[in-house]
């Protein structure tokens, strides 16, 4: 029927959809959508070319009768139902945004992050600030021979002297009360068992010589091979080719100072068992 | 229900939220990524702040060694000036690397950001950087062989260091990067100048190049 119908806009679907839940009052107008195909197709019924009565059809439909008018066809504008879309769309960029916002911290460890990311990520590392070991938070100046919770020692009271940790390679023991006093500075401090192989030290002492802020000594009573520290950090590993060794290094060296700024060089150059006496009176 | 929207309304919501999610997506992006200005962890800004932390490092051990132990005053002053001023020179390119968001420490090789850099290092060495046993030998040295020994160390420490501040210029660094090597270029050359007339003093010689 020429309804004058100026409604061009996509959403004249109200025809189609009406005749969709319609359907159990105009059963007629249901073969006929379906005959279309879907909704938006012209909803004519071709004049009868035949002349005459129209082809045969349930008369039951809304028109009904004989001699029913031809139809002027009425174009049910084909538009896109856009409620949906959006709907749907929106819903879809809603779950991009929350998986790319779950997946930053995986991108940001493949981008290795920060060196704290790392320091979490190397297996076996035993990081005594997260369990609150007392001695972590200690770091007073104290003369003569000290004893340390952890064997070697990584934070606590120390001597005033630090061991100088300019890349020296020691190959007598050290004192620990100067080597913990170098880990305040930022110094990685890698020990090793006197026992170790010696393409395995010369292996060591490839990474540490000549590096500030990395030193290595021998270490009578180690239970271990290899065992690394710094301020409130260690590792404990078996072999000078093990990869978490560069990891340790790289990761703390100098970021593990609790004193920004401090020097490894002007420190003790010579190995000992005990520490240099300052001869400040404060020893025991 | 939604059906029942007129189709401007519905374009205007689909509008707010494309926009909304392009920005929240530009955020996620932007979050992840490094800031936009900061030098990226394998620049030559990076490196040279790396590098030169160390360099300076010996430069500092040695001054210091100068002042406490060289018989002749103005070899002791030189020795206490260089220390301090690149000690604090350490401390503005840390500061650097810190604001930069990256560590002082890199998995590349020392001088990597160098075209070539490789063949200027030994070992763990920055070009001009002193051996522990030459260290060592300085730290033992009684009388004017401090003295020599620090100037002879010195004067190659600072030529290369030189080098290490022309590389970074080349590179075309950010302005701050720029004008601290341009400084210890001109500062360190004056200073070579000074420790050559001096060693001539002392009757010795540079050390080879």
């Amino acid at each position: 029927m020429s309804t004058g119908d100026s409604r061009r806009s996509p959403f004249s679907t109200k025809a189609t959809k009406t005749t969709a839940t319609d359907d159990q009052k105009s059963g007629a107008k249901k073969p006929a959508a379906a005959r279309s195909g879907s909704a938006g197709k012209l909803l004519d019924r071709p004049p009868s070319a035949k002349g005459g009565r129209t082809p045969a059809r349930p008369q039951t439909a809304g028109k009904g009768g004989k001699g029913r008018r031809p139809v002027t066809p009425v174009r049910v504008s084909q538009g896109r139902n856009w409620g949906p879309i959006v709907l749907f769309a929106g819903a879809g960029v809603v779950a991009l945004l929350i998986i790319v916002i779950a997946a930053i911290p995986v991108l940001k460890k493949a981008n290795e992050g920060t060196w704290q990311e790392r320091v979490a990520g190397i297996e076996g590392l035993i990081n005594y600030w997260e369990s609150n070991a007392p001695w972590v938070n200690q770091r007073e100046h104290q003369s003569g021979v000290l004893q340390y919770e952890t064997n070697p020692p990584a934070g606590g009271n120390h001597n005033g002297a630090w061991q100088n940790c300019m890349g020296d390679v020691y190959t007598e023991p050290i004192a620990k009360e100067h080597a913990v006093h170098s880990l305040e500075h930022g110094a990685v401090w890698v020990t090793y068992r006197p026992d170790l192989p010696a393409d395995q030290v010369e292996m060591l002492a490839s990474k540490v010589r000549d590096r500030s802020y990395v030193m290595m000594s021998p270490y009578p009573g180690l239970d271990v091979p290899i065992s690394l520290q710094a301020w409130g950090y260690q590792l404990k590993v078996d072999s000078a080719d093990d990869a978490r060794i560069d990891t340790f290094i790289n990761a703390l060296r100098q970021n593990a100072t609790i004193e920004p700024g401090a020097v490894c060089s002007r420190g003790i150059t010579e190995s000992s068992d005990t520490p240099f006496d300052l001869g400040d009176g404060m020893g025991q | 229900m939604l059906s029942r929207l007129s189709p401007r309304t519905t374009k205007i919501i689909a509008g707010a939220l494309a926009a909304v999610a392009c920005v929240l997506l530009g955020f996620v992006i932007g979050s992840v990524t490094a800031q936009p200005d900061a030098p990226d962890e394998h620049s030559a800004e990076a490196g040279f702040a790396r590098d030169m932390s160390v360099h300076h490092a010996q430069a500092v051990e040695m001054g210091m060694i100068a002042f406490e132990k060289a018989t002749v005053e103005h070899v002791r002053t030189l020795g206490v000036d260089m220390a301090l001023t690149q000690q604090a020179q350490i401390g503005m390119m840390n500061a650097w690397l810190q604001s930069w968001g990256l560590s002082p420490n890199s998995d590349d090789p020392p001088m990597a950001w160098v075209p070539g850099g490789s063949s200027m290092v030994r070992g763990n060495l920055m070009p001009g950087m002193a051996t522990r046993e030459e260290i060592q030998q300085l730290q033992r040295a009684e009388g004017r062989q401090v003295d020599i020994l620090f100037l002879q160390y010195m004067v190659r420490h600072h030529l290369g260091g030189i080098h290490m501040a022309e590389e970074v210029i080349k590179a075309n660094p950010r302005p701050e990067v720029r004008a601290l090597a341009e400084t210890m270029i001109s500062g360190q050359s004056g200073e070579v100048e000074v420790m050559r007339k001096l060693l001539a003093d002392l009757g010795a010689q540079p050390l080879p190049s």
